[in-house]
């Protein structure tokens, strides 16, 4: 009884913090819509403030700080959105938009093709739906083993068999790819420049050479890490320092 | 008759025939003739004449006179006959037309000519130059007798510096000396061109030309400087201004006493009023050549970077903000100030960021045109739009010129600028070119962002995810105790199964017994089809139980099967199939029951008990 009454209790606590989000996300697009962009901005990043995030709160931040021209922040909330949501067509697309105005233009250099394959496969599906194809194949898989011990019908038991087989390929498949995914959002190696203009050194020295310049709102991928100063590569295979200060991680 | 016709046309053709003969015997002569006196300035004409014809004319070397015209040829010829002789006159003349520059006496050399193989050399000429000419009285009136005054007056050239250094204003001023009284002038408009200078024309307005007296080899003349230019030389080494001309029409007064025989004239002409006659004289003048040996700038220390000015001069800088916002524009004037060339340099460019977008300068000059040379103001204004935020340096540049006054090299410098960009408000939509940094190619101006999501939002934790959550393991782990737990149950039941079949073994014979006892009672209450299915139930039910087969299942085939495979022997099998059929064959066949009832019974009952002692 005293278990039940706990579980009840948390599950009512855990309804009115959703309640409470819910409201504030409310709160914050009314702003949105009134053209009161800064209440907006302010109550959505409350929300995150107490500890929660979703695609669209994302999303609706990153269009609230579009507005006020603050390309670096609106492309770093949609690059956060689409960490969640891969494939939402909105976010894309404000992606894209945002990317299109910031100053410097890329060509991206194309990758090893292999690599570019397998990155493809993973994000083929969001982590969460990863992790339930894996749960509900690795399920299916338990219930084709019962019939296949359980059962006295040979056919049936033929049957259970190789479905279990299969559906325990498809449950280590899923596994690994949504493990591959999660390590890599844990990493957390992508970045988005702050700076406005960001003069990028060939050693992690101040008195080194200028490489290149770039500026706010490019996205780099980390890959080193010396004190304060980072490696960072950028999408046409440029390499070289920049301080913590000039970026911000995704 | 005839004959004599016959004769004079004959001597005529021998005369024709020998004509070259007979001019042979003419002497060559080839001469030269000029004026023997004549003035500065004056024209006069120089001819050379062969009365034969000449080849390969070679004129004297004229240094002392100006050439203004020649040589040019002209042939004349003519044929005389007269009383018998035939006389053939040809010349060939040559003619220059030449200038006397300055007093003198001097002698032109002869020159040469070829005829018929021979070379001929004519005269020298000896001229007389006089300063003012007193060949004053043309000839006109020989009435007139009396002094002329006498033509005095020469042009000048003077240049300020005879050895300036390239680049470096000199001022050539245009003098005219005179002690005549100038009736008429061209305006003094036949000056050199200067070529190798840059000229600035220091008199624009000539009206009033102001006059002075100087004195030269004691003698005091009126001068007037006619003209005056600032000259920049453009190039090093020797340049030689030619001289300038002008056609001058002077004014000689004439005292002239004229004798005539009639008194009453006399009286006329000699009165005071009428004494001062006047004769105008046009006299062409030609002033001096100057040379200008121009020196080049010294190598040593000459920066890199020299833009060429000469003079003296100073570099001023002015910015008009330095912090602005994105697509602000900022203006920065440079402004050189000083005398010199100052119309002939540049100023090195301004560099600036490359961020920057730069306007081409614009530039206002204000020259002052002094008679003691040029000098004034140059404005280089440039305009610059930084067109993205940050901190930017404008660096500073170094303007130098040669200082005449020290003859060095000195260098000016603008400072150096921090400017500071803020971001401008909305001007990122803005599609301009400029350098590297921004972007090309035409940005959507059109589209807008989509719109903001709407409920309802899954909002979980931040930094969370499912995969791998405590959630994730349960909901795998879960599954895994029940389908244990599941097979657990399922041998315990299959095991408690076998157990039940197992009683149903052992409490066959019970369960056989008593339906044989029901089928008793049958028997004894003469209900025939009760018994009779009664004891078919307990057969058919005891082998069922036995044999773990259900009754539905049993065949005549698989109970001899099965009863074999658990060891009973043939008898018994027969003999219990026998009492099957018989209790078929009685349940469903006519005939008195009575009987068979006692007998089928029995005989159910033996041969259970047969088989349960057989089946153990």
């Amino acid at each position: 009884m005293k278990h039940l009454l706990i579980l009840v209790l948390l599950f009512a606590s855990f309804n009115t913090k959703a309640d409470e989000n819910l409201l504030l996300m409310e709160q914050a697009n009314k702003y949105y819509d009134d053209g009161e962009l800064i209440p907006a901005i302010e109550t959505y990043n409350t929300i995150l403030n107490n500890g929660f995030e979703s695609a669209p709160l994302y999303f609706n931040l990153g269009n609230a700080y579009f507005k006020v021209n603050n390309l670096p922040m609106a492309i770093l909330n949609y690059e956060r959105a689409k960490k969640i949501a891969p494939y939402d067509p909105d976010i894309l697309n404000n992606l894209e938009l945002a990317n299109s105005r910031i100053v410097d233009k890329i060509e991206p250099l194309p990758e090893f093709f292999v690599f570019e394959w397998w990155r493809m496969i993973v994000n083929m599906r969001s982590l969460d739906q990863w992790a339930w194809i894996s749960v509900s194949s690795f399920l299916s898989f338990l219930l084709f083993t019962l019939i296949f011990l359980l059962s006295r019908k040979i056919w049936l038991r033929k049957f259970g068999f190789w479905f279990g087989i299969v559906l325990l390929v498809v449950f280590s498949t899923s596994f690994t790819l949504a493990n591959q995914q999660y390590k890599w959002f844990r990493q957390q190696a992508d970045a988005i420049v702050f700076t406005p203009t960001v003069t990028v050194k060939s050693s992690p020295r101040d008195n080194s050479t200028d490489i290149f310049v770039i500026h706010e709102g490019i996205k780099v991928k980390i890959t080193n890490q010396l004190g304060e100063w980072f490696e960072v590569r950028i999408a046409d295979g440029s390499k070289g320092w920049i301080k913590e200060e000039d970026f911000r991680r995704i | 008759m005839i004959k004599a016709k016959r004769g004079m046309i004959w001597m005529v053709a021998v005369v024709l025939a020998l004509m070259p003969v007979l001019l042979e015997a003419q002497q060559v002569e080839f001469t030269g003739v000029a004026k023997s006196v004549v003035a500065v300035g004056e024209r006069f004409q120089l001819q050379y004449k062969i009365n034969a014809e000449g080849t390969g004319f070679k004129g004297p070397n004229i240094v002392d006179f100006n050439v203004l015209n020649g040589p040019s040829a002209s042939t004349s010829s003519s044929v005389q006959i007269i009383g018998g002789n035939v006389t053939r006159e040809v010349s060939y003349t040559f003619t220059y037309i030449l200038a006397a520059v300055k007093e003198g006496t001097f002698t032109i050399p002869p020159a040469t000519i070829s005829h018929g193989g021979k070379q001929y050399t004519s005269n020298p000429i000896t001229v007389k130059v006089q300063s003012g000419g007193q060949n004053a009285s043309s000839g006109q009136g020989s009435q007139q007798q009396g002094s002329t005054e006498a033509v005095d007056v020469f042009l000048r050239a003077e240049v300020s510096d005879t050895s300036p250094y390239l680049g470096e204003q000199i001022i050539i001023s245009y003098k005219l000396y005179f002690n005549n009284q100038i009736a008429g002038h061209d305006g003094f408009q036949k000056i050199s061109s200067f070529p190798g200078f840059w000229v600035k024309n220091l008199f624009p307005n000539q009206r009033e030309i102001p006059t002075k007296t100087e004195t030269i080899k004691g003698k005091q003349y009126n001068v007037a400087e006619v003209r005056r230019f600032a000259l920049f030389p453009q190039r090093a080494g020797k340049i030689e201004i030619s001289p300038a001309e002008t056609e001058l029409t002077v004014r000689l007064r004439t005292d002239a006493k004229r004798k005539t025989s009639d008194p009453f004239f006399d009286s006329f002409f000699n009165d005071p009023f009428f004494s001062s006659r006047s004769q105008d004289v046009t006299r062409n003048l030609l002033s001096n050549s100057v040379t200008v040996d121009v020196k080049p700038l010294p190598t040593k220390d000459k920066p890199a970077d020299f833009s060429g000015a000469v003079g003296k001069f100073s570099l001023r800088s002015q910015i008009d903000r330095t912090e602005v916002k994105t697509n602000e524009p900022i203006s920065i004037k440079l402004t050189v100030q000083g005398t010199g060339n100052i119309e002939l340099f540049d100023l090195p460019k301004l560099l600036f960021p490359p961020d920057f977008e730069v306007f081409d300068p614009e530039t206002t000059s204000d020259i002052k045109v002094t008679p003691s040379g040029i000098s004034g103001t140059r404005v280089f204004e440039y305009l610059v739009i930084p067109r993205n935020p940050g901190t930017f340096k404008i660096r500073s540049i170094e303007f130098s010129y040669f200082d005449l006054s020290q003859n060095v090299y000195v260098s000016e410098r603008t400072p150096e600028y921090d400017i500071t960009v803020e971001r401008g408000d909305g001007s990122s939509s803005v599609v301009t070119y400029s350098g590297t940094v921004r972007q090309e190619g035409i940005q959507i101006i059109g589209s807008d962002i989509r719109h903001i999501k709407l409920p309802p939002y899954n909002f979980q934790p931040l930094g969370t995810y499912f995969f791998r959550s405590q959630s994730y393991y349960l909901i795998l782990l879960i599954p895994v105790f029940l389908v244990i737990l599941i097979l657990i149950i399922w041998r315990k039941q299959m095991k408690k199964r076998g157990n039940a079949e197992l009683m149903k073994n052992l409490r066959a014979t019970k369960v056989a017994r008593k339906r044989l006892k029901l089928a008793h009672k049958f028997m004894k209450a003469g209900k025939e089809s009760d018994f009779y299915v009664e004891i078919s139930r307990s057969s058919w039910g005891y082998l069922s139980d036995k044999l773990n087969i259900p009754v539905a299942e049993l065949s005549m085939d698989n109970i001899r099967t099965r009863l074999m495979a658990k060891g009973t022997n043939d008898e018994t099998i027969n003999q219990f199939i026998e009492t099957l059929n018989q209790t078929e064959f009685a349940r469903f066949a006519p005939g008195s029951k009575t009987d068979n009832m006692e007998k089928i019974y029995s005989g159910a009952l033996e041969i259970i008990t047969k088989l349960e002692k057989e089946l153990k």
